[in-house]
């Protein structure tokens, strides 16, 4: 009964830290020391394809017969996808990512998954976002790299989304901002501003729930001041796409422009748990990746034409992959192994790592060559200037995926 | 409210003594959790009722608010239908949780559409979504069994988990697998192949003139492997092993623990237990919640202002304090929208697991959607020579002066439980606010009104209101 008496004295929630926002600490990035890989200001946009990315029809193994063989009404015609070598091809719908093959901007990581795949959506989102299969998880991967390099980071959402585990464990609290205009406060008389303002600060006698409230409200009372100062109409060098991930990319853009070193950026798109109907070289799997590339190349060349071509990595990624075989709802169910896909001028273009063989599935799914904490060691290691040891707890050789 | 408890009177019901008294912070502490908060009106009944007294009239309900309409509830209802439209259906259900005679009832099946979580995104069909909710709001108290086999035949439900599109030879898993990872048993109890088993079950179960059928040529007849137990295995008898799980009350519970009781503790499993084990003889669902509501652990500080509020809380409670009105005129409050802004646009919910809710539901950007939602509800409601709402409640309860106001709001919206510096912060402001500037053209009404609504919303901007 220990276990009991103990819960029942009151205890608190672990406090997270500093509540001033790391962009209001320091307006430039300091200079690092320059030998030192993620020295030049480098940019890390990481984006999430929720749901669970189909990989098969993703980067297509068109000369394989057991790619036709299982997937009878989903397959992609080989005369349709966009071909990396003579095997292996991109779905039709990523026409503009495989035009950043030429531009040596597009490394395709192929089969990365973990050992033990979990098969929920949610379990396994938590894993990657942590990078770790501990049963509890509290901190992400991208909050744990911020202690080390505490550079500016958004979480740029659309408006009713949460912020993700992955951002968790950061010094400060990463702002969610869906949109400029609509991140400022409204008053009815600017004089009451003071109170509202040291009723956010007002707590610490004891860490918990108030408290986070008041970090939150500390930090977003000031990011929000310091962001209508910078706002200005942002004309984006390239067209970017109608579509709700590209908005969030320009935003990024708009945020990597204003100059506050803002460096690290989360955005997601929903909608890839096809399970029925998803389609081949048209349909709603398309749709989804048309989105992604789209959204993607447009943001790419915008900030290339911007000079920071060398400072940005773009990089996906997806809970899991889906199984080898279609359903009986012409669509597919969860599974594993999948690619990832790192955009960026200093990216090793072309195919990392091997296809999935589709003659050794592990229960009907695909397996992995590359654990995906392998390719998070490169990103920590090569690009951030990270260990990767602090975030992953060690043992992931980075995976060769910059030029 | 107390800190400790004796472990075993934890689940007992809450008596008031001289160290844990019955008071406005109880109040109002009930109705956030069992309603969508309170009305200057019902914060001074529930005072005068005790807690045993509260807590029955809301396990039973009773008449509508004033504000009621029943004409604007159906209106609501056969639009959603007629135009099969997602957002007036939400409209709908927000208008029954704010005006309607039943909050308690409400709020529970909100609980289910959480644990439910059923998009309208997917589904695509007004009319399942509300049937979705009849079948929700009418078990919501009653037994859970029964709850989860209706579930599993409910048309949106069988679209948005694609049990329409499973076929003997070509089972979809979608449904299996969320029956034991999200509606049941949790994560750890259960396994990949539990799951492809018991896939084929449900397997010809098909949707006919808007309802179940059972398409038994479409059924995959073998005998399956499911947690243990093999037979010629049908979709009720993997629900029914499903319940047969100890897994399956603990996991109920502690959802249910963490709806009323606290986000801040996972609760260690022999506080769960006694719970389970009430739960688990019978699954009464509505004898659960009593249980909760009236226990001591519910009236501690374990539970006092432990979770974060909800957006619909949030926003329902403004509502509620305000005396806000919402239905179809112009002058009505459109919910909807600004809820979706703030994460939860209710019938669709971003996944099959529902919102995540706790600290979640706070970043930079939900925060102010609702620091400025605050203040839009203060304000005048549009295209309507009223006063303003923070005005009119002010007025309509006789508070005039200065500290009268600051005292009101106060007790209103956060039962007066506030740091003493915030509440001088709060009774100074008020007396400044009578000397700021304002524009030379602005009416004595004008004046009046906008120093009012600056001090509700300064109030409600507070941190301790965010809290549940």
């Amino acid at each position: 009964m220990t276990n009991r008496r103990e819960f029942l004295k009151l205890s608190s929630l672990v406090g997270l830290g500093a509540t001033v926002p790391t962009f209001l600490a320091r307006t430039a990035l300091a200079a690092p020391d320059a030998g030192k890989p993620g020295a030049k200001d480098s940019i890390l946009v990481v984006v999430q394809l929720t749901g669970g990315n189909d990989g098969l029809n993703t980067v297509i193994p068109f000369k394989d017969e057991l790619y036709a063989k299982y997937r009878p009404a989903i397959k992609v015609p080989a005369d349709q996808v966009k071909k990396v070598n003579d095997s292996i091809g991109l779905h039709p719908s990523l026409e503009g990512l495989a035009g950043l093959l030429e531009d040596k901007a597009l490394c395709v990581v192929q089969g990365v998954g973990y050992p033990n795949p979990s098969q929920s959506h949610f379990r396994s989102m938590d894993i990657w976002q942590a990078a770790s299969t501990a049963e509890t998880l509290t901190e992400g991967w991208v909050g744990k790299a911020l202690k080390s390099i505490n550079v500016p980071a958004f979480h740029v959402s659309s408006n009713n989304e949460a912020a993700p585990l992955a951002l968790n464990g950061a010094p400060a609290r990463v702002p969610s901002i869906s949109s400029i205009a609509d991140f400022q406060l409204k008053l009815a008389d600017k004089s009451g501003k003071e109170v509202i303002e040291s009723a956010a600060k007002s707590g610490g006698e004891k860490p918990g729930l108030l408290d986070f409230v008041q970090r939150t409200a500390l930090n977003t009372y000031a990011s929000s001041q310091k962001l209508q100062e910078i706002a200005k109409n942002y004309e984006p060098k390239v067209p970017y796409p109608g579509t709700g991930l590209a908005s969030r990319l320009k935003l990024c853009a708009q945020l990597i422009d204003a100059g506050m070193g803002a460096r690290v950026f989360y955005v997601s798109i929903e909608g890839f748990d096809t399970h029925a109907n998803q389609g081949a070289a048209q349909g709603a799997h398309a749709n989804l990746l048309s989105e992604v590339s789209g959204a993607i190349t447009a943001f790419y060349k915008d900030l290339a034409a911007r000079g920071h071509k060398e400072r940005l990595l773009l990089m996906t990624f997806s809970e899991f992959g889906r199984r080898a075989k279609e359903n009986g709802s012409k669509g597919t169910d969860h599974g594993s192994g999948a690619p990832m896909f790192l955009v960026g001028g200093k990216v090793k273009p072309g195919l990392v790592g091997t296809h999935p063989n589709l003659d050794k599935l592990v229960d009907g799914n695909l397996s992995f060559g590359i654990d995906f904490r392998q390719v998070y060691a490169a990103v920590l290691e090569k690009w951030l200037g990270v260990s990767s040891k602090d975030v992953l707890g060690g043992g992931f050789k980075p995976v060769e995926v910059f030029a | 409210m107390a800190k400790t408890i004796e472990p075993q009177r934890v689940w007992e019901p809450y008596v008031p003594d001289a160290t844990n008294p019955w008071d406005l912070k109880k109040v109002g502490h009930v109705y956030r959790r069992a309603a969508f908060g309170a009305s200057w009106a019902d914060l001074q009944e529930g005072v005068k009722l005790g807690p045993q007294g509260l807590v029955d009239k809301l396990l039973k309900g009773g008449e509508a608010s004033p504000l009621y309409d029943a004409e604007t509830e159906a209106f609501l209802n056969s639009a959603a239908k007629k135009f099969n439209d997602g957002a007036q259906a939400a409209g709908w259900w927000l208008y029954r949780m704010l005006h309607g005679g039943h909050p308690l009832r409400e709020k529970i099946t909100l609980f289910w559409h959480n644990h439910f979580a059923t998009s309208n995104a997917k589904v695509l069909n007004a009319g399942y979504m509300v049937g979705q909710y009849d079948l929700m709001y009418r078990c919501a108290l009653g037994n859970f069994a029964e709850h989860l086999q209706a579930m599993s035949k409910d048309p949106a439900m069988m679209v948005w988990l694609d049990t329409v599109l499973s076929k003997k030879g070509q089972p979809n898993e979608n449904y299996a697998r969320e029956l034991m990872e999200l509606f049941s048993l949790g994560i750890g109890n259960y396994t990949e192949k539990d799951i492809r088993e018991g896939a084929r079950a449900f397997t010809g179960w098909e949707i006919q003139n808007g309802k179940f059928q059972n398409n038994t040529a479409q059924f995959d007849s073998g005998e399956k492997t499911v947690l243990g137990k093999t037979g010629n295995w049908k979709g009720e008898d993997i629900v029914r092993i499903c319940l047969e799980q100890r897994a399956c009350p603990r996991f109920i519970v502690g959802k249910l623990y963490r709806f009323l009781i606290s986000e801040a503790e996972t609760p260690p499993a022999d506080l769960i237990e006694p719970l389970a084990k009430q739960f688990a003889n019978g699954y009464d669902f509505g004898k659960l919640v009593e249980t909760v509501l009236r226990s001591n652990l519910f009236f501690s500080a374990h539970a006092y202002r432990s979770r974060i509020k909800a957006p619909v809380d949030h926003v329902l409670g403004m509502a509620r304090a305000l005396e806000a009105r919402m239905g179809t005129q112009n002058n009505a409050l459109n919910l909807t929208t600004s809820l979706e802004n703030m994460g939860q646009n209710v019938f669709h919910p971003p996944s099959v697991k529902g919102w995540d809710g706790g600290q979640t539901w706070l970043n930079g950007q939900t925060l102010l959607f609702r620091q400025n939602l605050a203040l839009d509800m203060c304000r005048r409601p549009a295209g309507y020579q009223q006063p303003a709402t923070a005005f009119a409640v002010a007025q309509a309860h006789g508070m005039k002066s200065d500290e009268e106001l600051a005292g009101f709001f106060l007790d209103l919206f956060l039962q007066g439980d506030v740091p003493e510096e915030t509440r001088k912060k709060v009774c100074d402001y008020a007396k400044s606010a009578r000397t700021q500037k304002v524009p030379s053209y602005w009416t004595k009404q004008d004046v009046a009104e906008h120093r009012v609504i600056s001090l509700c919303h300064l109030v409600m901007t507070l941190p301790e209101f965010q809290l549940d």
